[in-house]
């Protein structure tokens, strides 16, 4: 699919250049070199306490160009020191532009689900490092489709509507998230120096991971050896399996932002929940509200994150409706499986931005990470530490 | 003697930094009413017509000119930095791009005089009869 999108682009950069000479193409581009190191030995958002400058750092190019005075193309070449800067195109899309209020885009685009969505990996438009990453850790943030866009104003009051549908592959939780006929409507109000944001999305959704798919077979082996052969598998386990597996299940999306901003100081948050019902994984919430003042060439910044997604164990009256002797195996395959999906921390962050030059940054952040999920149930997320950040942020 | 001078020319800086009174211009062929409101949102990329339907160009001064600070903390009410910040936003998303930049008063008078669609600020000083001073 990806190659499919990168030819696109090429095919559209091309045109801008050589057919129509007379367009110029535009290159702007950004860097994030980041460093980070915890004080504890233990992992946190893929750091660990031997400093590392690479995982969270990137180096991007954009290429844009106006085939026509209504269609532009543009194509993002990201390199990511997670991916030992690789460059993979992340974004390549032809916008329509049908008039002063309507947009409409095709090709690999940002899905507009977060506040700061479209500038996502741009550090330098915002005053973190990273965004937060209990809210913006989602496997949908990059999207395959089309979307139209409507924005207008009244007054003092601007709004815009965004429509999106197509589809998504991604990394996420230790597996692969693919999502299909995603759909995700989001509205925004600006009145003055306030924000505010809804977003409604939904997709069928198709899970794998390594860990999943050995629980899965160990289970549904050991109880065929018990029945003698898989064809005797009681129809109550296939169907703990269904519940259990995400294959082409709906999850649904529902996000809330609201800031306030007049220059000098600001305060925003943004509320999240992801549900994917009929599945193992657990109804994620999760949350974050920040603030900051800007004086001078200094935003000092304080900022609260939490996700929880610790939930009742699912699908119990499905364990006890099996036949005695299955039940305690599946109560252990199904909750255990849910549980090792939990999550429920929060994190604090205090730091701040520092404009060295109108188009490079400096930041620093001091996080302190509080995990609430008994030890036993997940060891490896159990350790509370501290994470210090640097970052240098550049966009030309 | 020298000292003197110096002085006599230190004051004279802090005077014209003083005086420099920021004016927007457009072309005298350009009748359109416009606001403070209306010229923000020109320079911020969010109006890309005048009100008769023509285009707009905004044309900025580049960012060690006094006046752009001026102009960025008056007009658009944020400083260059921000104002750079929130064009990183748009550029990274195909939805702008940040206005051009030119050195001097005068190259601004030059683009705004040829071309209907310019829209620019000088200090009013520099105005000559080739642009139309908008009171906003």
């Amino acid at each position: 699919m990806k190659n499919i999108y990168t030819k696109l682009s090429l095919v559209a950069l091309g045109l801008s250049t050589s057919l129509y000479s007379q367009a110029d193409v535009r290159i702007n581009g950004f860097a994030n070199l980041t460093a980070g190191i915890t004080t504890e030995d233990t992992e946190l958002d893929g750091y660990t306490d031997s400093i590392d400058f690479s995982h969270a750092s990137l180096f991007a190019l954009q290429f844009s160009g106006d085939v026509t005075d209504k269609v532009t193309a543009t194509a993002q070449v990201v390199a990511r020191g997670s991916n030992n800067y690789e460059a993979d195109f992340e974004w390549a899309y032809l916008t329509y532009a049908h008039d002063n209020n309507s947009t409409y885009t095709i090709g690999r685009f940002r899905l507009p689900v977060f506040r700061y969505s479209d500038s996502l990996d741009v550090g330098y438009s915002y005053h973190w490092i990273t965004a937060p990453q209990t809210v913006y850790d989602v496997a949908f943030n990059n999207l395959n489709g089309v979307r139209y866009d409507y924005s207008n104003y009244s007054g003092d009051l601007e709004y815009l509507f965004r429509f999106s549908y197509g589809n998504y592959e991604d990394e996420i939780a230790g597996g692969l998230n693919a999502g299909d006929d995603v759909v995700l409507i989001s509205a925004e109000a600006t009145y003055n120096s306030f924000k505010g944001r809804l977003v409604w999305g939904r997709g069928n959704n198709v899970f794998t991971s390594p860990t999943l798919d050995q629980s899965v077979s160990a289970f549904v082996n050991g109880v065929a050896q018990a029945v003698g052969g898989v064809d005797n598998i009681p129809a109550g386990v296939n169907a703990l399996v269904d519940d259990i597996l995400i294959e082409d299940d709906e999850g649904v999306f529902l996000g809330l932002g609201l800031e306030f901003d007049n220059f000098n100081w600001f305060v925003s948050g943004e509320w999240t929940s992801i549900t994917l019902e009929d599945s193992f994984s657990p109804k994620d919430v999760a949350y974050y509200v920040t603030a900051g003042t800007r004086i001078g060439k200094w935003t000092p910044h304080i900022t609260y994150q939490a996700r929880d997604g610790e939930d009742d164990i699912k699908f119990q009256d499905r364990v006890a409706s099996l036949p005695a002797p299955f039940q305690p195996g599946a109560a252990m395959f199904s909750g255990g499986l849910q549980t090792f999906f939990f999550e429920d921390y929060s994190l604090i962050t205090i730091g701040a931005r520092y404009d060295l030059m109108q188009n490079v940054a400096l930041k620093f952040e001091v996080t302190k990470y509080d995990n609430k999920i008994e030890p036993q149930i997940n060891p490896g997320d159990a350790v509370d530490t501290e994470l210090l950040n640097f970052s240098v942020n550049y966009v030309f | 003697m020298l000292k003197k001078y110096i002085i006599a020319l230190g004051l004279l800086v802090i005077t014209n930094t003083a005086l420099a009174e920021l004016v927007v211009v457009v072309n005298p062929a350009n009748s359109n009413a416009l606001n403070e409101k209306v010229v923000q949102r020109i320079f911020l990329g969010k109006d890309k017509k005048f009100a008769d339907g023509t285009e707009t160009i905004a044309v900025n001064l580049v960012g060690d000119n006094a006046l752009r600070a001026q102009f960025d903390q008056d007009i658009l009410g944020r400083s260059s930095s921000q104002v750079a910040a929130y064009w990183s936003k748009l550029v990274f998303t195909g939805k702008g791009i940040p206005p051009k930049e030119v050195s001097s008063d005068a190259d601004v008078i030059d683009l705004v005089a040829k071309n209907p669609s310019v829209i620019g600020y000088i200090d009013r000083s520099s105005v000559t009869d080739a642009v139309k001073v908008v009171e906003l």
